[in-house]
């Protein structure tokens, strides 16, 4: 049993600046957990305590139900995969991933098979007697990633391991360590700051802003119910669309209003809603809850919008559009790929109600609401 | 095609003609202070030259390299430094390795510490020469002064045939240890960070992190250290002209100042060419070592 349990866990620099502040998270037996944040969010600093490279301020870290918070890395029988890589230059690939048995004193023959093994699986048998300066960039990453791999741990934690990878190679690392979790099962806590590896990889995500735990869930799950703004625009790209606006009542029903737009809510979420009339409001509006035509949209509501620019992007055009019309706050909109506009033309949008994210104006945090089918 | 690649080529010459005019003046400066002393000496070495009878009148061939080669003094002058270089520069290393170890773990006031260390290399070493021979003087010393108070005999430091030479390499220690440190230290802190922590939680204890990581990284640093080292080691000559003049006896008789005796006490400048040209053999075979070694890094 692998569960990470962080428990309030905090960590203090000397000069008293805070880096993770009380952080709680339950990382269970064969998960694999995304740690994700903008840099200096302390997703790194949380990793490099679950390591033991970074001493534990306050709290309590147990790894199997056993208290880590003294224990030295060595003996937490954990493996990190550093973004920088972190090979031992003077080393062969094949001196690389037998260091760490040779130092468990795990007999020669073991540790020749073990490599052998690993570097068959990884498909760098043939880089065995090179030394990492004659490797390429992917290639240093899968000797890494064989290190950890050699020693068998009851867990791995990826420091932002494909961050220094080109986007094509790292679109096929993402998906071979997907496919390495399915057929290894291990623990695998992964730091990014990239939301695409964050939505594909995990099964679930916790997400992280200013030393502290945002909202932890599933990756569609946090998708579809943001915790507040700073989740709403930080996940898919183009992230929610987040618009300042306010909720009025009117005689349609309430409504939440953006400068000339409204978008009267359904019945079903009126009541939720309807102590916070007259309030401030953000609104959020995914880009691809905006449709070309009603459609099959159950509650739609017309937007007008006025063309700023189109971007194509090859399977879909994202418009960007002045909600409202001109001089209104200006939006994303998922499109098809046939989808084109001129700048200044108007548009008549059709948006999907039940799909609307209210959050509180000051706070940033969403307003509760009965969930809609 | 063929016009541009032959203006090219005019114009290759142009400038190589104009690089060879620019650098005239400091090529002919240096054959004139380095190139025509060394084929001068050649030459010297190989007649009987002295300054009794300055001359090149009697061409003697190899006799005043074999008669180097066969001179006692010479041989002890040559194993005399031999020694001195190994232990100076042994010392030294592992002296410095061991200082450059701990101020690579510190991280205040280092700016005080490198002022500190460097006070000894800026120093002229005829003036520490000069220092530690007042301060190693018999009676009026320092040095046994201190020893008294703790009840320690006074120690003969440059009188003694025993302990004139270890004196001397103290005294060089003392001169040369921050240059080890100092170019040990730039080595130490330009090491990556990330292996440790690798190693770390590989399981690697702070004395294998040591000799599998921090040695073998640093093996470039070391060899050039040293090498740079032995050379300016065998060259020694201000600090025994000062604190022993190749005494007492021949104790401290190392190669240079035995040449420049030989040279200038004994007047016979032939046979003193000839061991300099020895020697400049020595050092130009350990100099061409280092080059070929740090051309093999890049």
């Amino acid at each position: 049993m692998a569960d990470i349990v962080l428990d309030r866990v905090s960590k203090i620099y000397p000069n008293g600046v805070p880096a993770v502040r009380e952080v709680s998270l339950d990382i269970k037996d064969g998960e694999f957990m995304i740690f994700l944040g903008p840099s200096g969010c302390g997703k790194s600093t949380t990793l490099r305590m679950i390591a033991g490279l970074e001493s534990i301020s306050a709290g309590q870290l147990s790894i199997g139900g056993e208290r880590m918070n003294d224990v030295d890395p060595a003996d937490r029988n954990i493996a990190i995969v550093f973004q920088n890589y972190a090979l031992y230059p003077h080393m062969s690939v094949a001196g690389n991933l037998g260091f760490g048995l040779q130092l468990r004193h795990v007999p020669k023959a073991e540790i020749d098979r073990r490599i052998k093994d690993i570097a068959t699986m990884l498909g760098i048998t043939e880089l065995l007697s090179r030394k990492p300066a004659q490797l390429s960039g992917g290639q240093r990453q899968r000797v890494a990633l064989g290190r950890a791999l050699v020693r068998d741990p009851k867990a791995f934690l990826l420091d932002e391991p494909l961050s220094n990878l080109d986007a094509k190679l790292r679109a096929s690392m993402r998906t071979e360590l997907i496919k390495l979790h399915q057929k290894l099962g291990t623990t695998i806590v992964h730091v990014t700051h990239d939301q695409v590896e964050a939505m594909t990889m995990g099964q679930r995500i916790c997400i992280m802003k200013d030393g502290e735990i945002v909202q932890v869930g599933a990756p569609m799950e946090v998708y579809r119910n943001p915790a507040n703004t700073f989740v709403a625009g930080f996940l898919a790209s183009p992230p929610m669309n987040l618009v300042s606006g306010r909720l009025e009542h009117d005689q349609a029903g309430l409504a939440a209003v953006a400068g000339t737009a409204r978008f009267v809510l359904p019945p079903a979420l009126r009541d939720g809603y309807a102590a916070q009339s007259g309030n401030a409001v953000t609104l959020g509006l995914r880009p691809e809850d905006f449709h070309l035509s009603r459609g099959n949209v159950k509650l739609s509501q017309a937007v007008p919008v006025a063309t700023v620019a189109t971007e194509v992007l090859g399977p879909e055009v994202i418009l960007v559009c002045e909600l409202g019309g001109n001089g209104g706050p200006e939006v994303m909109v998922r499109c098809p790929r046939d989808f084109s506009a001129s700048p200044g033309q108007p548009l008549t949008l059709h948006y999907d109600l039940s799909q609307i994210h209210l959050f509180d104006k000051t706070t940033g945090k969403v307003l509760s609401r009965p969930s809609l089918i | 095609m063929i016009e541009s690649a032959h203006a090219l080529t005019l114009t290759d010459r142009r400038d190589r003609r104009f690089g060879w005019l620019m650098a005239s003046p400091s090529l002919a400066l240096l054959f004139l202070v380095i190139l025509f002393p060394v084929f001068w000496a050649f030459y010297t070495s190989l007649h009987d030259y002295t300054l009794i009878s300055p001359n090149f009148d009697t061409f003697t061939g190899s006799a005043n390299f074999i008669k180097a080669a066969e001179d006692g003094q010479f041989r002890h002058s040559l194993w005399l430094t031999t020694f001195f270089v190994v232990a100076v520069v042994l010392l030294e290393f592992l002296l410095g390795f061991l200082v450059a170890l701990a101020l690579n773990k510190v991280e205040r006031f280092k700016a005080i510490y490198y002022a500190i260390l460097l006070c000894p290399l800026l120093m002229n070493p005829v003036i520490v020469g000069l220092i530690w021979r007042m301060f190693l003087h018999p009676n009026l010393g320092i040095v046994n002064y201190l020893l008294s108070v703790v009840g320690i005999a006074p120690v003969n430091w440059l009188g003694s045939t025993k302990i004139a030479i270890w004196t001397v390499i103290m005294v060089d220690i003392w001169h040369q240890v921050s240059f080890m440190i100092v170019l040990l230290l730039a080595g130490l802190s330009a090491l990556p960070r990330e292996p440790y922590e690798a190693a770390r939680v590989d399981g690697a204890s702070p004395l294998q992190c040591f000799w599998r990581i921090t040695v073998p990284l640093m093996r470039p640093v070391i060899i050039v250290t040293l090498l740079i080292r032995l050379i300016f080691a065998v060259k020694t000559y201000d600090l025994i002209y000062i604190m022993t003049r190749g005494g007492p006896g021949i104790s401290t008789d190392f190669i240079s100042y035995f040449i420049y005796r030989t040279a200038f006490v004994s007047l016979n400048i032939g046979e003193a060419s000839a061991m300099s040209i020895i020697l400049l053999g020595i050092i130009l075979a350990l100099t061409v070592y280092l080059y070929r070694y740090m051309r093999s890094l890049t």
